[in-house]
């Protein structure tokens, strides 16, 4: 039933799907490699994805608007960090709490915006690259957004191993005391970590509004977020797997569509089901066997006053 | 001379009697509506809204309305406020508002409630809906004759009759003028949520459709549709602006002639409790117009169609019609009855996919 | 830096908490009324309306009573959780599944009585309830699979799983194709116990004196009380941590799905997808800000019940949207979270030289069954990522 010249377009179709999710990914493993557990993903996803859609709307530049994406949702990064760092608040909650905060700051400033549409970024080929076979037509048919995306992984691994502040961000992470005595701040290091790793959530959520649609609704993200948040786990905190994972799930939310375009009989409701369960498979997998490569050893843990 | 002025007089006085009573009869009255979505969403809550405010510019009366109410043990508090705030009817404009505003109608019988989409009524409730199927029917029709492909994508919210209605009825309307039409259906669980749904119509476009429709609230399966550079239709409101480059037609409804009947009949004391099904012929529902793209000769012929309709010489659902399983459903010149139209959960041939 | 210094005080605050919270709610009412503002809203207005939707009237109190029976034994399970650490968000997919489970009852013994069919139902709603939340337990003591993670999918995936028996072989022939069940018989209807509160009052009332006495009087309990603040001590005590994470996820299962049953029969009377209104996501609002104190986790499941209540005034007279509870949930718990450092630290002056460093023990915490580890310090979080203990 999945005919050869179906692959293509699913393929690339996860790739679009896939975006969103490894700038998400990506953004919560910077925050986390710093020693930030910060679960309000979801929350900064959306507030980010209304930030984008307001100012592209106000200012008609979509890359105004992919700007303060970041920012919207960096300043909700910002805020976990005052909770957790200033004021010790515990990590998990605090996240929890940005969640439900982000979900409602969206949903209750964007209801005047439901139903209009703006510019954004709209695909292109990119040239020469676009017309290798088979490569061309799953990679470079998009649009800017996701031919950022593809390098956001080397510039994660590129940063965080081979740059004095990279190094001191997973410093930070690992064990702060020996930052501090290095002569860096730990601190500062956290403060970077939320902020940026938000900026990053943020422009995953801007490619919801902008580009994968040029539409805005309350509940965009639908679970996204989270998903983000079990990938870094996935990804042992190493961009390369956050690829893997995030176009995985791009794939299953790519494919139970094309089946049920297919024809497919099985009720809707248990295809739905799958980007869910395969999560939980998922994560079972990276368990079973990630007794190496384990979460950075201060990830959750403030660091107290006087530290 | 003083008999032509006594005529003046008395006429005078008749017509200033005659505008008194009609001012007195002009009482104030208080509507709500109670929306399921944003109102500005373009889409189905936003047309309810232009009835609401139509009657809004009407003498005496007041409106009022709250929107995304979530249906359930919510909308039953939501539409008790408004009862115990003394309005005089009350619009609940989704299926699942129909046990909350049922329980509040038995505890305020003087209140009028109109409950859209259900079937549940009262003495002092009535239910109401639009034939929008007549204009999917037709929308099939144009749809039929602009594809290439003979393959039809139809993004579909949920699972409910109104909806496989709709499926049901662009089907017939394509197939009746290219039988070798098949309607892909692609299921969303959604009503505004433009990623999935624009999912669902790549998706369709990926199996091979050129032409899609949707029965959700978002304009997003028109926007795919457009990057593919095929046709669309679109659904509630003129979707038109969203796509300019692929939108045919869309299938609209225009809730001003229902509500404001509904208002002078309960101003007037003619109300009662009913079933309202109104379609094309009472300028309930209708195409959008239609678009540059969709030449003269299929505009014709959808239009000799439209008005068969609306003349009521022609019924949408008249046999014989089989199912997806090629079991015949409604007999050779046979009209389907309205209670089967309220319930249907099968799927018409020629349509692919699954009904839940 | 400022000539300010933050100590850890030695034992953390007792009334501070009380004091907290108020600040915390003004804050967060000050903020929500910003943000009113700049929509253009009356806030003053929008304050009194909110009031009078959720407490003025007599049926508002009804209202704000109904709906914080479910948000209540919500709260205890997941605030049984949040002391032992288990960071159990699933109390949203765990309610449907309860849903589920009474809907099965009534509609494979439709003729029974009600006798026999309440206790069943409400057998069913617990039994798959806590199905529900032993599965991400079990994957968590035995795979160290991050419990945040899987009960948040449980979540969804129990939702699509009610949407699919409504859909589909439950649904009710008469209803017009619509996703529903048949109305439930009289049978299975948790009546009016008072008014137009219902007996699930009675439930919540029930359910809270026996948890209280077993958390209280029982060593069950009283490990699971102290288990949370130590793992490692936990292991030397009678009960095998693994037991106390397992049981507190099938307590927290069971309870969330009585919330789903008393809804589904008291409040809708059938089975549809729209009985998932988000109660167990306020649930964990409640159990953080309310802690494990029984009384506290009334008065707060009474608060946010009427804040969606109070709300629904402002939507109606003002326009406001819905989110507005969100964000007010949302800010108050970020208020108290950060208001709790005040517990825990104080803000020293220094005068001339640097002071001598304050020790920074956790001496405080031990004999605070009541009040519990707060700061998150102790790397539960990063147990929480893991999904092990130490």
């Amino acid at each position: 039933m999945i005919t050869a010249e179906l692959i293509i377009p699913i393929l690339a179709a996860t790739v679009q799907s896939g975006t969103p999710i490894l700038y998400a990914t990506l953004g919560e493993m910077l925050t986390e490699r710093s020693g930030v557990l910060n679960l309000g993903v979801e929350g900064m996803m959306i507030f980010g994805a209304f930030g984008a859609f307001l100012f592209t709307y106000f200012t008609g530049n979509p890359w105004v608007g992919l700007f303060m994406a970041g920012i919207f949702a960096g300043v909700l990064g910002l805020l976990h960090g005052l909770v957790c760092q200033v004021f010790q608040g515990n990590q998990v909650v605090s996240g929890l709490a940005l969640t439900i905060l982000g979900v409602g700051l969206a949903d209750f400033l964007g209801t005047p915006y439901v139903g209009v549409a703006t510019t954004g970024f709209t695909p292109f080929e990119f040239p020469v690259l676009s017309s290798i076979p088979v490569i061309g037509g799953i990679f470079f048919k998009h649009d800017a957004l996701v031919y950022l995306s593809y390098t956001l992984p080397l510039i994660f691994w590129f940063f965080m191993n081979r740059t004095r502040w990279g190094l001191a961000m997973a410093a930070a992470g690992e064990h702060p005391a020996a930052c501090s005595a290095a002569g860096l701040n730990p601190v500062l290091m956290r403060w970077a970590g939320v902020f940026f790793g938000g900026f990053l959530v943020g422009l995953g959520g801007a490619y919801l509004s902008l580009a994968y649609t040029h539409l805005w609704t309350n509940n965009m993200t639908g679970g996204r977020g989270w998903i983000a948040v079990a990938l870094v786990i996935f990804a042992f905190w190493r961009p390369g797997r956050a690829v893997f994972g995030a176009y995985l799930f791009g794939g299953i939310m790519a494919f139970q569509m094309r089946l049920q375009a297919l024809g497919a009989t099985l009720p809707s409701s248990l295809l739905l089901m799958l980007p869910y369960a395969l999560t939980i498979i998922v994560l079972l997998f990276s368990s079973a066997r990630g007794k190496g490569r384990a979460a950075p050893a201060a990830l959750g843990v403030n660091i107290e006053p006087g530290e | 001379m003083r008999k032509l002025f006594g005529v003046l007089a008395l006429v005078a006085l008749v017509a200033m009697l005659g505008i008194g009573t009609v001012h007195a009869a002009e009482k104030q009255m208080k509507v709500g509506f109670v929306y399921v979505s944003p109102i500005g969403d373009a889409g189905y809550s936003f047309a309810h809204d232009l009835g609401r405010q139509a009657i809004a510019k009407m003498d005496g009366i007041e409106t009022s309305y709250v929107e995304s109410v979530p249906e359930g043990a919510d909308a039953e508090r939501v539409i008790m406020n408004m009862a115990r705030k003394n309005f005089d009817i009350i619009f609940t404009t989704s299926y699942g508002y129909m046990d909350p505003t049922l329980k509040v109608a038995q505890k305020f019988p003087n209140i009028t409630f109109m409950h859209c989409s259900g079937y549940k009524t009262a003495p002092n409730m009535s239910a109401y809906f639009g034939r929008i199927y007549q204009a999917r029917y037709l929308a099939g029709m144009v749809a039929g004759k602009m594809t290439k492909s003979n393959i039809l994508g139809y993004a579909a919210a949920f699972p409910i009759p109104e909806v496989i209605r709709g499926i049901n009825a662009f089907t017939l309307g394509a197939r009746s003028v290219n039988p070798n039409v098949k309607v892909h259906v692609v299921w969303t669980k959604t009503w505004y949520d433009p990623a999935t749904e624009k999912e669902a119509a790549k998706s369709l476009l990926d199996v091979g459709a050129d032409v899609i429709t949707q029965h959700q609230d978002s304009p997003a399966a028109q926007e795919a549709a457009q990057e593919r550079g095929v046709y669309s239709i679109g659904y509630n409101s003129d979707m038109s602006a969203f796509a300019p480059k692929s939108h045919l037609t869309s299938a609209v409804w225009n809730w001003v002639p229902f509500y404001t009947t509904v208002v002078e009949k309960v101003r007037k004391g003619e109300w009662k409790s009913d079933h309202y099904w109104w379609g094309i012929s009472e300028g309930v529902v209708d195409l959008s117009p239609y678009s540059e793209l969709v030449p003269q000769d299929v505009r014709a012929l959808v239009d000799a169609r439209k008005a068969e309709i609306k003349e009521g010489k022609y019924k949408v659902f008249t046999g014989p019609i089989k199912d997806q399983s090629g079991k015949e459903r409604i007999a050779a010149g046979n009209v389907a009855p309205d209670d089967m139209l309220l319930g249907m959960t099968w799927f018409v041939e020629g349509v692919v996919g699954s009904n839940e | 830096m400022l000539g300010f210094r933050i100590a850890k005080r030695q034992e953390p605050l007792q009334w501070g908490s009380f004091f907290i919270f108020f600040a915390a709610l003004a804050l967060s009412l000050g903020i929500s009324c910003l943000l009113l503002a700049i929509q253009g809203k009356p806030f003053m207005r929008a304050l009194l309306l909110l009031w009078e939707g959720a407490f003025a009237h007599g049926y508002s109190l009804e209202d704000t009573a109904l709906k914080s029976i479910p948000i209540f034994l919500c709260s205890l399970g997941v605030a049984v959780c949040f002391r032992m650490q288990v960071w159990n968000i699933g109390a949203e997919g765990q309610y449907a599944l309860g849903a589920v489970g009474a809907t099965w009852a009534v509609l494979t013994f439709p003729d029974a009585p009600a006798w026999a069919l309440m206790p069943l139902m409400f057998a069913a709603a617990a039994a798959l309830g806590a199905a529900w939340a032993a599965i991400p337990a079990f994957l968590r003591l035995k795979f160290e699979l991050n419990e945040i993670i899987s009960t948040l999918m449980f979540n969804y995936i129990g939702m699509l799983l009610l949407e699919y028996y409504v859909y589909g072989d439950w649904k009710d022939p008469a209803s017009f194709g619509f996703p529903m069940t048949v109305m439930f018989p009289d049978t299975a209807i948790i009546g009016s116990m008072f008014g137009r509160i219902h007996w699930g009052a009675a439930v919540c009332a029930v359910v809270a004196v026996m948890l209280s006495v077993f958390l209280k009087r029982t060593r069950l309990g009283f490990e699971l009380m102290a288990g949370g603040e130590n793992p490692r001590a936990a292991r030397y005590a009678r009960m095998p941590y693994n037991f106390l994470v397992m049981l507190v996820m099938v307590l927290c299962g069971a309870l969330a799905g009585w919330a789903g049953l008393i809804e589904t029969s008291a409040t809708l009377n059938r089975l549809q997808p729209n009985v998932m209104v988000g109660y167990g996501y306020t649930a964990i609002v409640v159990a953080w800000l309310a802690r494990l104190r029984i009384t506290s986790i009334a008065v707060f499941s009474i608060l946010l019940a009427g804040l969606r209540v109070g709300v629904e005034n402002l939507q109606l007279e003002l326009q406001v949207p819905a989110a507005f509870a969100g964000i007010m949930q949302g800010l108050l718990l970020i208020t108290v979270l950060a208001g709790q450092f005040f517990n825990w630290y104080e803000i020293k002056r220094v005068s001339g030289m640097e002071g001598e460093v304050d020790t920074p023990g956790n001496s405080g915490n031990a004999g605070n069954a009541g009040n519990a580890s707060n700061t998150g310090n102790t790397g539960d979080a990063r147990n929480a990522v893991n999904g092990g203990q130490e």
